[in-house]
């Protein structure tokens, strides 16, 4: 629960005709975690070699291009068929022969006529972007060319130009420059080409094209509609035959991928001509079946060892180890990184602490509600496993923010606030003055108490995990470190204690005095700082810097209730503008004027409600992540962990 | 000197000034804390969807980086509240 999966470290040798088979054993257990073999002549492993792939791994990888090649043309992705009934690994090797090569030819001459048609519309487009600045001159195509004392010039100036030699000329004005057209004896090309040069003229060359220009236009916007229709054939075809043929290509992809793995993991092997060993581990109590397995599956012709020495470069690879209702925290935790294999899970804590604080700062029944709905609507939707857990914990967080509604006795925002329902007497009262019904005052300062309080117990609690990780380790200077601090913390506090009376805190002023004019609550309290900081500096001088770091933390914890409380704010302000302004005076009198403010208030009200939903929903969540990471894992974890990828598939459209 | 006239100075305006004081500080406690807070925060925020765009496992982290700063502007809300009331 709090420690990752035991695992033990496995060597398994055998003579290369037992390969095959043992490694579909492994691949069929999914419990070993393979240990790659590198070629850096380790001692007692002279001579050996990566190993080859096995034979048919050419070819059933040449199979699997295909089969995404085929995926990738549909647009398909394995999520999409969350739902299929499983077929039998057998049946789909049988079908792969048989119409794997008809369904890719099928779909290979679909998607090649598919470009020539983009192509040729392509083309098309092109000749009439050609075309149409010819379209405002009145002169047929052919007779730009073939002339022999004379030459033809088209371009696009911006202005007409005045042209002193004798020529026939042309000019349709448009938006980004007109088009001219000169038509001029060959003896006066140099006077003409200086003055467009000098015009900004930008010469175009002329389509070689014979008839009128808005004809020949058509031609290609004709060609081009065709064209397109045949597009929407091909594509309406290749989604036909994805209809038909979609789910047997997941389970195909899924096989060959399987057996793709399995053909090729003997380059993780370390082999010889005649052997391979398989280096890895296994938790711990798996070991035995696996055991069992393999030698019933090589006739007992195997060896399979359990080895004790624990490596320095080999840390074991991590799995949690958690129930059922924390798993879905290991989402977040491995968002920071996976834990160290000797180092205590924080899965647990967090799965508890983190919804809690999001009750604490979210703290509405209604915004709850909503986010639950949210959250188990959601499900059907966005598929995946990553999206499920992140389903899960806002469930779990939601359900913690209506329970602190409950306690923050709050409804929308609203107690009685605007909407004048009165729910029950807050235990700890959130609201504020905003309104006229309005009559609860928001207990500040015991908010931020309780807020402080939450980060005193967590911050105690992490410097003792850091203090359990270190004692495995007996590096005993660090743990007396730690407790130094917790020692530091609590004697700051019993001296303010000792004080000042503080609401939600002990008030230990009262007590006699003793010496100094601290009472005896003082006196701990000063032991304890001592006593702490002589037990920080002999584990390390440099620490003494982070002292006010026990202030800055606790107090960070006051985030819990400042946001909690701007979402309140926020919420009563809209029940005062939606209720109070727009819709309560027009329910008085009803006029059609009324009417109109009336259905603008309730929007104002949906609109705003919805949006300090997402706020409290992104605020809370992140607020209270970052309470976990920074305040809390700090103190103690240092992650980094490898994360445990056992060889084999979990198989979601066969079985064998 | 031109002579304005005198004005006489009752408690109950200088207790409306208090109030007044106190509405300013609370404000100005929130709202440079704001400024520094969304300062701090856009740099990181502009670097974190860079990350995001070369590599999509990052956005948790980057997201969680983003609002580091945020306790800037708390610490100023707490305290603004704490004038408050």
């Amino acid at each position: 629960m709090l420690q990752p999966k035991t695992m033990t470290r496995l060597l398994i040798v055998g003579s290369k005709e037992q390969m095959p088979s043992a490694v579909t054993e492994l691949y069929r257990h999914h419990v070993f975690h393979i240990t790659d073999y590198t070629d850096q002549g380790k001692e007692g492993y002279e001579g050996f070699r990566i190993g080859q792939p096995m034979e048919g791994a050419t070819e059933l990888s040449t199979d699997l291009i295909k089969i995404r090649s085929i995926e990738n043309t549909f647009g398909l992705s394995p999520d999409d068929y969350f739902d299929a009934k499983k077929r039998s690994a057998h049946s789909i090797k049988e079908t792969i022969e048989r119409d794997l090569p008809v369904i890719e030819q099928e779909v290979s001459n679909l998607t090649a006529q598919r470009s020539a048609a983009e192509a040729r519309i392509r083309v098309n487009e092109q000749r009439i972007a050609e075309l149409s600045p010819f379209s405002g001159i009145p002169l047929e195509l052919g007779l730009y060319r073939g002339y022999e004392t004379v030459s033809v010039i088209a371009g696009k100036a911006p202005r007409d130009i005045e042209i002193p030699v004798s020529h026939e000329k042309f000019y349709a004005p448009g938006k980004s420059g007109g088009t001219m057209v000169i038509i001029f004896k060959n003896e006066d090309r140099a006077t003409i080409d200086q003055i467009l040069s000098e015009a900004q003229f930008r010469p175009i060359p002329v389509p070689q094209e014979d008839g009128s220009v808005r004809q020949r236009i058509d031609h290609f916007e004709s060609e081009i509609s065709s064209l397109k229709t045949l597009l929407n054939n091909i594509n309406v075809q290749l989604a036909e035959i994805k209809e038909k043929n979609g789910d047997f290509l997941a389970a195909c992809d899924e096989v060959l991928s399987a057996d793709v793995e399995q053909a090729e993991v003997p380059l993780r092997f370390a082999t010889t001509d005649l052997i391979f060993v398989a280096d890895g581990w296994v938790p711990t109590h798996e070991v035995n079946n696996l055991k069992s397995g393999l030698s019933q599956a090589t006739g007992g012709r195997i060896l399979v060892m359990e080895t004790e020495e624990k490596d320095d470069h080999h840390q074991p690879p991590v799995e949690y180890d958690n129930p059922s209702f924390a798993s879905p925290t290991e989402l977040i935790i491995d968002t920071y990184s996976r834990p160290r294999y000797d180092e205590l899970d924080p899965t647990l804590m967090v799965s508890i602490i983190f919804p809690l604080f999001f009750g604490i700062i979210l703290g509405d029944i209604g915004y709850g509600l909503i986010l639950l709905a949210f959250a188990l609507g959601l499900r059907r939707v966005l598929k995946g496993e990553g999206m499920q857990r992140l389903l899960t914990v806002l469930r779990n967080a939601s359900i913690s923010a209506i329970i602190f509604g409950v306690f923050y006795a709050e409804i929308f925002g609203a107690h009685p606030g605007a909407l004048n329902i009165h729910l029950w007497d807050p235990i700890v009262s959130r609201h504020l003055l905003i309104g006229s019904h309005a009559y609860y005052q928001a207990d500040i300062a015991l908010l931020l108490v309780f807020s402080v309080w939450f980060g005193i117990f967590q911050i105690t609690l992490g410097r003792c995990m850091s203090a359990v990780n270190h004692a495995r380790h007996h590096h005993m200077t660090h743990v007396v470190g730690q407790l130094g601090w917790i020692a530091l913390m609590w004697g700051v506090l019993a001296m303010i204690w000792s004080f000042a009376a503080i609401p939600l805190m002990p008030d230990l002023t009262g007590l006699p005095e003793v010496v100094m004019g601290l009472n005896i609550a003082g006196v701990t309290g000063a032991v304890l700082v001592v006593a702490g900081l002589i037990a920080i500096v002999r584990e390390s001088p440099l620490e003494l810097i982070e002292i006010p770091s026990i202030i800055s933390n606790s107090l960070s914890y006051t985030r819990l209730a400042a946001v909690g409380l701007s979402s309140v704010a926020i919420a009563m302000v809209v029940n005062f503008i939606a209720i109070e302004m727009l819709i309560e005076p027009n329910l008085r009198e009803i006029t059609a004027l009324g009417i109109v403010f009336v259905i603008f208030g309730i929007i104002v009200l949906l609109l705003g409600h919805l949006l300090n939903t997402g706020l409290g929903l992104l605020g809370g969540g992140l607020q209270s992540l970052r309470l976990q990471y920074v305040e809390f894992f700090t103190k103690f974890y240092k992650g980094g962990g490898e994360k445990y990828n056992p060889f084999g598939m979990k198989k979601k459209f066969t079985e064998d | 000197m031109v002579d304005l006239g005198t004005a006489i100075l009752t408690i109950e305006m200088v207790e409306a000034s208090q109030e007044g004081m106190k509405a300013i500080a609370a404000a100005l406690a929130v709202g440079i804390t704001g400024l520094a807070s969304a300062w701090a925060e856009s740099s990181i925020g502009s670097a974190a969807v860079g990350a995001t765009a070369e590599n999509k496992d990052v956005f948790g982290m980057a997201l969680l980086l983003t609002v580091i700063p945020e306790t800037i502007v708390i610490f100023g809300l707490v305290v603004s509240l704490l004038i408050l009331f």
